[in-house]
């Protein structure tokens, strides 16, 4: 997949903006404010991997 | 059994209102009592220290029967902070590790690189800036992991086993200390001490980036990037900081102070660097409620006027090798203290000399209120355990108001 450039930095707790991932998808058929909780939810998780790696271990 | 909960229950409320009260520099029942103890929890429950590391389900253990053998208000849930189960499977260079690299009896040691080797090159400061999280994944995790592959490297089993393995394990083990604090609480009414961790923007570039002698060079030949790197830090680290903070707002944020004073480097660069990128994280965090300790290891009394500038009750201000009626008079009046006792004392002193300090620390510290008991540093297992003992028994005899 073509890597997207980013406009602007990432604020904190992202890693994968939202916007970026809503260009990757063609259409959304139902909640689209579901999905990009979920996404933004997730996309936590993987920046407070990072973070605590540097942090804490 | 309801009356052994209910007779818990009340004991830890009791110990809450105790450790609030004098965390916001009020005055309570008795002193609180919160030894940050780490692998002396092993001593005392007869583990090594490889055990307590590699296995946190035993550091969890461990915390847990001193709680209920020591009449202590609050407890770290496990002061052992760096699970080394975890950093293996990532792949974590930079850590001696209890039972492998070194004696099952010694402490994990942090290991920094020599200065060649430092995991971020001085010409990398734009790269940071730009994208700190970016960097982070993207060439730092490969420098520090000897599983994770660079950017442009062929991907490899062990690289997505090392982080498919980390992320769950990390998962696994902060869900845990949810656990932990409960059974603190049932188990000895022991209130868990910290919640969230801070560290300040120049330290993270001294610890893990560019290494301590990496920083001194690039504070003196490229300044503007260092500020502008630790300027891109510090959101990011506010945001961990809060993320887990106490949501009840009772327990500070910890806030591991390193090597950013004098004489570590110039009152210049903290007065003109390490300031200005903490100071209005405190303050921010503060104005959401939450408290931060000041665990400032070594000596920052250089830098006490620096701190009296930030709002009252803000922080809870802890004393390893600095003066702590120094402290108390520059700061006291507006902050809780803690810490104090000397632990080369509690490993090598006497009785009597433990009684004798803590009289003097209680007599010119505590007499108003706003001190907690501890040593000065993290409890390691060279403590005796008499003598942890002898500190707690005489503080909750002589320490009541």
């Amino acid at each position: 997949m073509e890597e997207l450039k980013k406009q602007t930095t990432p604020k904190p707790g992202v890693c994968f903006p939202w916007e970026e991932k809503l260009r990757e998808l063609s259409e959304t058929k139902g909640d689209k404010e579901l999905v990009k909780k979920v996404w933004e939810d997730i996309d936590t998780l993987g920046y407070i991997y990072i973070w605590h790696c540097l942090l804490s271990f | 059994m309801e009356n052994k909960s209910g007779d818990m229950e009340k004991l830890y409320a009791q110990r809450l209102k105790r450790y609030v009260t004098a965390m916001r520099n009020g005055k309570p029942d008795k002193i609180p009592i919160r030894p940050f103890v780490a692998e002396f929890t092993a001593k005392y429950a007869g583990f090594t220290c490889q055990e307590v590391t590699h296995d946190y389900e035993k550091a969890f253990l461990a915390a847990r029967r001193c709680a209920a053998d020591f009449d202590w208000d609050a407890v770290v849930g496990n002061m052992v902070y760096v699970w080394t189960g975890l950093t293996e499977a990532i792949g974590l260079k930079y850590y001696a590790v209890p039972g492998i690299e070194i004696s099952e009896q010694t402490g994990f040691q942090y290991r920094e690189p020599p200065e060649e080797q430092a995991f971020m090159k001085p010409d990398e400061y734009d790269e940071l800036i730009r994208d700190p999280t970016a960097f982070l994944f993207n060439v730092w995790l490969p420098r520090v992991s000897k599983y994770v592959t660079a950017k442009g490297e062929p991907v490899s089993y062990h690289n997505n086993l090392s982080f498919l393995k980390g992320g769950m394990a990390m998962l696994s083990y902060f869900n845990s200390f949810g656990r932990q604090n409960e059974l603190l609480r049932k188990e000895s009414g022991t209130v868990s001490a910290i919640s969230g961790i801070f560290k300040a923007p120049l330290d993270i570039i001294a610890d893990k980036l560019r290494g301590y002698l990496g920083l001194l060079t690039d504070l003196h030949e490229r300044p503007r990037k260092v500020m502008s790197a630790c300027e891109a830090l510090m959101p990011h680290l506010e945001f961990i900081a809060l993320s887990g903070a106490d949501s009840a707002k009772n327990i500070p944020i910890g806030y591991w102070m390193h090597r950013g004073c004098v004489p570590f480097i110039t009152m210049e660069h903290f007065n003109n660097f390490y300031w200005p990128t903490v100071k209005p994280i405190i303050e921010q965090i503060w104005s959401k409620g939450h408290q931060v300790l000041f665990y400032a290891e070594g000596s920052w009394d250089a830098h006490l006027k620096s701190f009296a500038q930030l709002p009252d009750a803000s922080i809870v201000y802890h004393v390893d090798h600095g003066d702590i009626f120094r402290v108390k008079k520059e700061i006291g009046h507006k902050f809780c203290i803690s810490g104090g006792i000397p632990n080369y004392l509690l490993s090598y002193g006497t009785a009597d000399e433990i009684r004798q300090c803590c009289k003097k620390i209680i007599d010119g510290v505590a007499r108003d209120g706003g001190y907690i008991m501890d040593a000065s540093a993290i409890i390691q297992n060279d403590a005796s355990i008499e003598n942890i003992k002898v500190m707690t028994d005489y503080t909750r005899e002589y320490g009541v108001y």
